[in-house]
């Protein structure tokens, strides 16, 4: 299963870019224009989207060679890379995306050799299921839980933490009345959209130090 | 690998000279032809990293900014050579090390708000006669040669209590353990300092080119390095940062959830202390003594800093957000320690103002009269790659807790605290050693400024001070 980590499953998409020497701009930098507006946070097509819990995507225009002797290697094109770690297998998460974001799927593969549109389910699926390879080794930070339950539980996590934080010292009497009051609250709550807590961090990475 | 040339080293660049005075002299060159005959007249007065038979009443060490580099007119390919963090400077950096809100570059001391600083010149001394000697040289000097104009002069002494210098810090903290050992580096190293060799036992020296340039790194490669090779080979670079600390503020805090800690008592006041930093305010390590202080630890040189994480991986004795941990996380990670052999610094601390009263004393408690004394600490730290290792540290660890599997959470003295932020302190259900969230964590230090800074060997003074610098 070298697609699969645990429960969650690395999908990896590598798609031709159409070569048209008549387009302006060209359909590469009509993909990086498009991908550079995309929303971060809760708007980000993959929050709206279920079932992702990281997705990456890459505009690959060719391999530089690096080393001795020389022996030059190009691509056959310029591709759209694609990679994501995200819940269900590969045609249960792309139906997702097509039933949740067509149009954001069609803005982007549109520019793709071949992407025959998210209209037709069976021929899109068909479409991504050849242009996929092998993830083989990736990295999963939590390989056992759906989306879903990550979420709730950073949620159980930051409400524990701050109900904690409010009630040190407390007599046992209101410490178990509020944590029976509490509980039940957190039981009862859906787990948050995806996204919607990011922790906005000013820091700015510094390139190679990271 | 043999030993190194010392004689070539800046003294400063090898080891602490663990002298209690200093005085830090902060430059702007003149006319690149003065400037260069200014530095050739200093050339016989640098301290090299020789081994002393007789400690010398002082010492005398030269850093610039790539600012400094190109008002000698070096060579442009030799100036954009530099690794990029070091052209661009620390003030360019604030965005990448967090030096945010207070801590921003805007709200630093005037000597850092312009670009004039371009020579570090610093005098260690036995005593302020001996610093007062050679800081007289030096006016001369600068007399005489119109090589540069004193911008400014930031003084630091070894705080004293009861008439003897101590390693104390303003905070109460015994501070200078753990420096790395790096491979031809003379020093009394002891276990603990360097790195975990591979049987997860013994304690290796670090790769030389951690510290130095011109020699290979933990990941066996050599450092970026100027070109020519030559100017920078047995130099390092170093990050000089001037952090105010507010020692009214911290001493409130500590007292105020002290109360809420233990038993509520003196001890549960220092176990608190040393919960924040990893060691009680003596030196002992609570990693190796959680419930007391003992001086015999901190004394012996094979156990001050030889310690593990290993046997406490949920922080119940060392939290896991402690300073020391976080700085310098040894094994905390796994793999016998191999992730953090090339974050690691080398530091020369300085406190810097007045002591304050003791804690047991009225004006010891006046938090407003404590926190408006300039009082603080002049961080220093020596890397081969000031982007690889000190903002790496600063950023990910310092300011960020991700890797030590605490979220968000950060350094609680030294970081930049913002509305919300935490301080959990893992307990073991005990009565006295219990779990703690500190909340509405304030600022205890603030940055007042600095800069980055290249400590050349001797052989690239001398080709600085003769305009021998030749890219080609």
């Amino acid at each position: 299963m070298a697609n699969q980590s645990g429960s969650v499953y690395g999908l990896t998409l590598l798609c031709p870019i159409i070569d048209d020497e008549r387009a302006i701009p060209s359909h590469d930098l009509q993909i990086r224009y498009h991908l550079s507006k995309l929303p971060l946070g809760p708007d980000s097509p993959f929050a709206v989207a279920p079932g992702t819990h990281l997705a990456r995507l890459v505009v690959l225009d060719d391999v530089i060679y690096v080393g001795m002797p020389t022996c030059e290697e190009h691509l056959h094109s310029k591709y759209l890379v694609f990679e994501c770690n995200c819940d269900g297998d590969r045609d249960s998460y792309l139906t997702g995306l097509v039933q949740h974001i067509p149009n954001q799927l069609d803005a982007i593969w549109s520019h793709c050799t071949g992407y025959p549109g998210s209209k037709d389910l069976p021929a899109f699926l068909d479409y991504m299921k050849k242009c996929q390879l092998d993830t083989t080794f990736f990295f999963a930070p939590v390989n056992d839980k759906s989306v879903n339950q990550t979420l709730s539980a950073l949620q159980t996590q930051r409400a524990v933490a701050a109900f904690i934080a409010t009630h040190q010292g407390c007599t046992d009497t209101h410490l178990q009345q509020d944590f029976k009051v509490f509980m039940d609250r957190l039981q009862k709550a859906p787990p948050p959209p995806p996204a919607a807590h990011c922790f906005a961090r000013a820091m700015k990475t510094g390139g190679r130090n990271e | 690998m043999s030993k190194l040339n010392a004689s070539d080293i800046q003294g400063f660049s090898l080891r602490g000279y663990n002298m209690p005075y200093s005085r830090y002299c902060f430059l702007e060159f003149n006319a690149p032809e003065d400037a260069r005959a200014l530095l050739l007249a200093l050339l016989p007065s640098v301290t090299t990293g020789q081994l002393w038979d007789e400690k010398p009443q002082s010492t005398l060490n030269l850093a610039f900014t790539h600012r400094g580099l190109a008002a000698l007119h070096l060579p442009l390919a030799t100036l954009i050579s530099f690794p990029v963090e070091f052209q661009l400077g620390m003030k360019a950096r604030a965005a990448v090390l967090g030096d945010t809100g207070a801590n921003a570059p805007e709200h630093w001391d005037s000597l850092w708000a312009t670009d004039n600083v371009h020579v570090w010149l610093a005098i260690h001394g036995l005593s302020l006669d001996a610093i007062g000697k050679q800081f007289h040289a030096l006016e001369a000097l600068l007399q005489s040669t119109g090589g540069a104009r004193l911008l400014e002069s930031q003084e630091a002494c070894a705080l004293c209590i009861g008439g003897e210098f101590n390693l104390k810090e303003h905070f109460g903290y015994t501070d200078g353990f753990g420096n790395p050992d790096y491979l031809g580096i003379c020093r009394s190293a002891q276990p603990g300092q360097g790195k975990l060799g591979a049987d997860g036992k013994t304690w290796e020296p670090l790769a030389t080119g951690e510290l130095l340039l011109g020699y290979a790194d933990e990941a066996g490669e050599r450092p970026v390095c100027p070109v020519p090779h030559l100017l920078g080979v047995n130099g390092t670079f170093m990050v000089y940062r001037k952090i105010r600390q507010r020692v009214g503020t911290f001493r409130q805090f500590l007292n105020h959830w002290a109360s809420r800690y233990g038993a509520g008592d003196d001890f549960a006041k220092e176990k608190l202390a040393s919960k924040f930093i990893g060691r009680w305010r003596d030196g002992t390590p609570i990693e190796l003594s959680p419930d007391r202080m003992d001086q015999n630890i901190v004394q012996d040189p094979n156990r001050s800093t030889n310690f593990l994480y290993r046997d406490d991986p949920e922080g119940t004795r060392c939290p896991l957000g402690a300073h020391i941990r976080r700085v310098n996380p040894r094994d905390a990670f796994g793999f016998e320690g191999r992730l953090i052999h090339r974050r690691r610094i080398s530091r020369r601390g300085a406190p810097y103002g007045p002591a304050a009263p003791p804690e047991d004393t009225p004006e010891g408690q006046d938090t407003e009269a404590l926190d408006a004394i300039d009082r603080g600490i002049l961080f220093m730290a020596l890397n081969a790659s000031l982007a690889r290792q000190f903002e790496f540290v600063q950023q990910q660890w310092i300011s960020y807790g991700n890797d030590a599997r605490i979220g968000n959470e950060k350094d609680l003295l030294l970081a930049h605290h913002e509305r919300g932020d935490r301080y959990g302190i893992q307990g073991d259900g005990s009565p006295s050693n219990p779990p703690l969230f500190c909340t509405g964590l304030p600022n205890f230090t603030e940055l007042r400024g600095g800069d980055y800074f290249f400590i050349p060997s001797i052989t690239a003074l001398e080709m600085l001070g003769r305009n021998l610098v030749d890219p080609r």
